[in-house]
């Protein structure tokens, strides 16, 4: 029945498209402009809303409990960096630069992910009740940095499927079979943030400077007999503190009764 | 000014993105990937420390055997060249080299193959829409994959993967596993994520990913290669498995005191990996079996397999059976019950028009010699016993020779009442072996091939023989080794736990394994799926652990319900009991505290 439905709409608008072609052939002035029939939001290839709850099965001493003072183990520091760890106390524990957004992901709890609106993704988080905001559109002028600092993504598919999205990948479209806006159907979103504040890769004080490029990628998923999941990979390039990039991934699973468990936890400025 | 093609940009791009989408891949993943280990890192490169199951939403079984676990155990010869199964491979140090296989014809995508520096494994993940093998088709260290594309993702789906690791701590995954994967590339990066699902020791699926970096510099050609030749490194009494009693483990303690963690965190379990509010009720009970549903005989089918060499396995709901075939004819190895000998002979046929010449059989019971007097009469006789008549199924008067050990004959010759003309027999007279020995081995030659037939005393009873094509290279175990079920013995018909023991020990060595411990040697299994050495020093291991749990509980005076509420099979029973009956684990806990106790 979906496929059916599909298949009528593709042909609705291939139609209408024809009709529009031919108008534009017959060298009459073209319609006025109507309305974009579909925005980010709609284009989107995988849908990232909802309540998402961590499952903790990696680093889960480094994660799920206050990892021991001093403990850097599989963090590439460099000597600065190291030197930056070890200022750590134990009374910094709870502070919001161990949710910023170089590490904000791994803390244990849930996100709830919103369209705010058509082009921006809303991300709020249980562990230091932070807000991110994923722009897909225009991103505001930059402010003053913040723990979330300002993130704009994309489809993350090969170069002609961002084309076909935000530039000049009709031209591309137009010439060739559509082949570039069949591979919408599964691509991960990109988010790459500027802006931030420097934090803490993990609570126990392993830095990242605010000059580092911290750069995510969103990815659902069905497993089988255990509903959607997402996981969320995070790559930290920090030329302060690490000798090579920082990569994680960060695993959640989709609870559609995540509303009623909802129990952000503030952080310490 | 827009013009109307920009605002039609949006419309157009949906028009195509409802169109289907091609199967053709998506993204290249060619190339050579090296891993980053910033995750887990203690855990996949050094090693995890004992005592450490955090993060794994582990079965009360599996915990127990991961309790249980002597890392003496990677000393035994069987042990050393174990490789770490396609689910954990991917977590510990390796490379990983990406190469399309293509049809050569056609360019078309046959298979995805990955090449692993560790261990020297190469995977193959079936693009071209074949099925996944029937559920009685061998393990083997990478299972069987088949992938398909979803847009830029690769979703990889894998079954038939042998038991091995969830943590190399001990911590098992069963042969019942289920391997689903997420291949997702972007740019130089390339993202693995897992799900585990196994019946036998998770409650809920395990979850992981990790990250690959594209290797521009290349990787020496030789750390592609390991290669592995087994050495007797510790020695011990034959058949002795290292491993800890019950509550006996003196090195638990470790990783708990040097973090500080309370035992319930270290022994993991779901409701370990959840935030509050969201985790899950700690039944400790497996979850329920996922993935593709594997083709599997049904009742009153047999299914042909083919081992190697002459042999063919014939797989039935009631056990299986094996065919030997050659230009000499065919030789058959126990005959399932007598309601399925049209369907095995229907299946026999697929496989060879020549004469049945001999049956061989394992044991005396229904399964295995049920089948002997139609299948005997469906072919002439051997050539030296009496004249060879017209062929096929048509019996001349002659008897197709069967074979088996004189206990075998004894007990279904047995009297059961009656006496003279009237006498009644546990079983009918044409069924009865009429080739017997009462020796501890009777080697024939047939086919081309030496047939040993091999007497196993006092396993499940008295009258036990395994058989051993020596050219085809593969045993045939009879009940003695099972992969869905515990020995059924019986100490009134002279079998016993030890016994047991001693007839797995002898085939293992008789099996020879590859360097990597996988085919060699094949096994066919009474009951369950065509096996190899290293299922069957699984089963020995299993066997052998349990034996001596209850022995050492023997030892101390229990009695036994004292044996029984120690659940000495714990971590075997969601792979091997049956719900009840002579298969159950309160049935195998009780023959074998009957084997052990003093008399």
């Amino acid at each position: 029945m979906a496929s059916t439905r599909r298949t009528f709409l593709a042909t609705a608008i291939a139609v209408a498209l024809i009709g529009r072609l031919s108008v534009g052939t017959q060298g009459q002035a073209p319609p006025a402009a109507p309305r974009p029939a579909a925005t980010f939001r709609d284009l989107a290839p995988i849908d990232l809303t909802g309540y998402w709850v961590s499952v903790v099965t990696e680093d889960w001493r480094y994660r799920m409990v206050m990892p021991q003072t001093g403990d850097f183990g599989s963090v590439p520091l460099n000597p600065d960096g190291r030197k930056a760890a070890e200022r750590w106390k134990p009374d910094q524990a709870g502070r919001c630069e161990a949710f910023g957004v170089g590490s904000g992901m791994r803390a244990p709890g849930r996100l709830h992910i919103t369209w705010e609106n058509d082009s921006t993704l809303r991300i709020d988080t249980e562990a230091g009740a932070q807000t991110r905001r994923l722009y897909l559109g225009e991103a505001p002028a930059a402010g003053a940095p913040s723990w979330q600092g300002t993130s704009v993504a994309t489809w993350d598919g090969p170069p002609d499927v961002i084309d076909v999205l935000r530039t000049g990948g009709f031209d591309q479209l137009n010439r060739g079979t559509g082949q570039a806006a069949r591979r919408l159907a599964w691509t991960p979103l990109k988010v790459v943030t500027t802006n931030f504040r420097a934090g803490w890769l993990r609570t126990n004080g392993v830095p990242y400077s605010d000059r580092a490029s911290i750069t995510e990628h969103f990815m659902r998923y069905s497993v089988p007999d255990s509903g959607e999941w997402l996981t969320v990979r995070t790559v930290v390039d920090d030329p302060l503190y690490l000798v090579q990039p920082f990569m994680v991934s960060t695993n959640f699973k989709k609870e559609a009764d995540g509303a009623s468990k909802w129990s952000p936890k503030a952080c310490r400025e | 000014m827009r013009t109307w093609l920009q605002a039609f940009r949006p419309a157009i791009a949906v028009s195509f993105l409802l169109l289907p989408i091609p199967a053709a891949a998506q993204v290249d993943l060619t190339g050579t990937w090296s891993p980053r280990y910033q995750e887990d890192f203690s855990e996949r490169v050094p090693g995890p420390e004992l005592g450490d199951y955090t993060g794994l939403p582990l079965t009360d079984g599996a915990r127990r055997y991961a309790e249980s676990w002597d890392p003496a155990r990677i000393t035994m010869p069987e042990e050393q060249c174990r490789v770490h199964i396609s689910p954990y491979i991917y977590r510990g140090p390796t490379n990983i080299a990406i190469f399309d296989e293509r049809d050569p014809s056609t360019r078309e995508l046959i298979a995805i193959k990955h090449r692993i520096s560790t261990f020297d494994q190469e995977r193959t993940i079936y693009m071209d829409g074949r099925p996944h093998p029937p559920a009685y088709a061998p393990h083997t260290w990478m299972g069987f994959s088949t992938g398909v594309w979803q847009g830029n993702m690769l979703v990889v789906t894998t079954t038939h993967i042998k038991k091995g690791w969830l943590r190399r701590n001990g911590v098992p995954e069963s042969d019942l596993a289920t391997l689903t994967e997420y291949f997702v590339r972007t740019g130089d990066v390339l993202t693995r994520i897992s799900a585990i699902s196994d019946p036998v020791y998770l409650t809920e699926p395990l979850v992981k990913s990790e990250e690959f970096v594209l290797n521009t510099q290349g990787v020496p050609h030789r750390s592609w290669l390991y290669k592995c030749k087994p050495v007797v490194e510790v020695v011990r009494p034959e058949g002795a498995v290292p491993h800890y009693l019950p509550g006996k483990n003196p090195y638990l303690q470790e990783y708990r005191k040097k973090y500080g963690f309370p035992e319930s965190v270290t022994r993991g379990g779901a409701v370990q990996n959840y935030p509050a509010g969201s985790q899950p009720v700690p039944t400790g009970a497996p979850m329920k079996p996922s993935g593709p549903v594997l083709a599997a005989p049904k009742p009153g089918e047999v299914k042909v397999l083919h081992v190697q060499g002459q042999v063919y396995m014939l797989a039935s709901t009631d056990g299986n059976m094996v065919v030997q075939a050659g230009d000499e004819g065919v030789l058959l190895v126990d005959t399932l019950p007598a309601a399925l000998s049209t369907a095995a002979l229907a299946a026999i046929r697929t496989i060879s028009d020549k004469p049945i010449h001999y049956i061989v059989n394992t044991q005396a019971g229904e399964a295995h010699t049920g089948g002997n007097e139609a299948l005997a009469k469906a072919g002439p006789t051997r050539p030296d016993r009496a004249p060879l008549g017209s062929g096929l199924g048509g019996n001349t008067g002659g008897a197709t020779s069967i074979v088996a050990h004189e206990n075998v004959l004894n007990r279904m010759s047995a009297t059961v009442s009656g006496s003279g003309p009237d006498v009644k027999t546990a079983r009918p007279r044409g069924s009865w072996p009429s080739d017997t020995f009462f020796e501890d081995e009777n080697d024939f030659f047939f086919n081309t091939e030496a047939v040993q037939v091999l007497h196993q005393p006092s396993a499940l009873d008295d009258g036990d023989s395994a058989v051993f094509f020596r050219r085809s290279d593969v045993i045939v175990a009879g009940d003695i080794f099972s992969t869905v079920g515990y020995p059924v013995f019986d100490a009134k018909q002279g079998g016993s736990i030890n016994g047991v023991v001693a007839a797995l020990n002898r085939l293992l060595k008789l099996a020879v394994a590859t360097g990597n411990m996988e085919g060699g040697t094949m096994i066919v299994p009474g009951h369950g799926r065509l096996s190899d050495k290293m299922d069957l020093v699984e089963y020995r291991n299993m066997v052998t652990i349990v034996r001596d749990r209850i022995q050492a509980l023997v030892a101390e005076g229990k009695t036994l319900e004292q044996v029984r509420a120690a659940q000495p099979t714990l971590d075997y029973d969601a792979r091997y009991a049956a719900p009840s009956g002579p298969g159950s684990a309160d049935a195998f806990v009780a023959a074998v505290y009957q084997s052990l106790r003093p008399k």
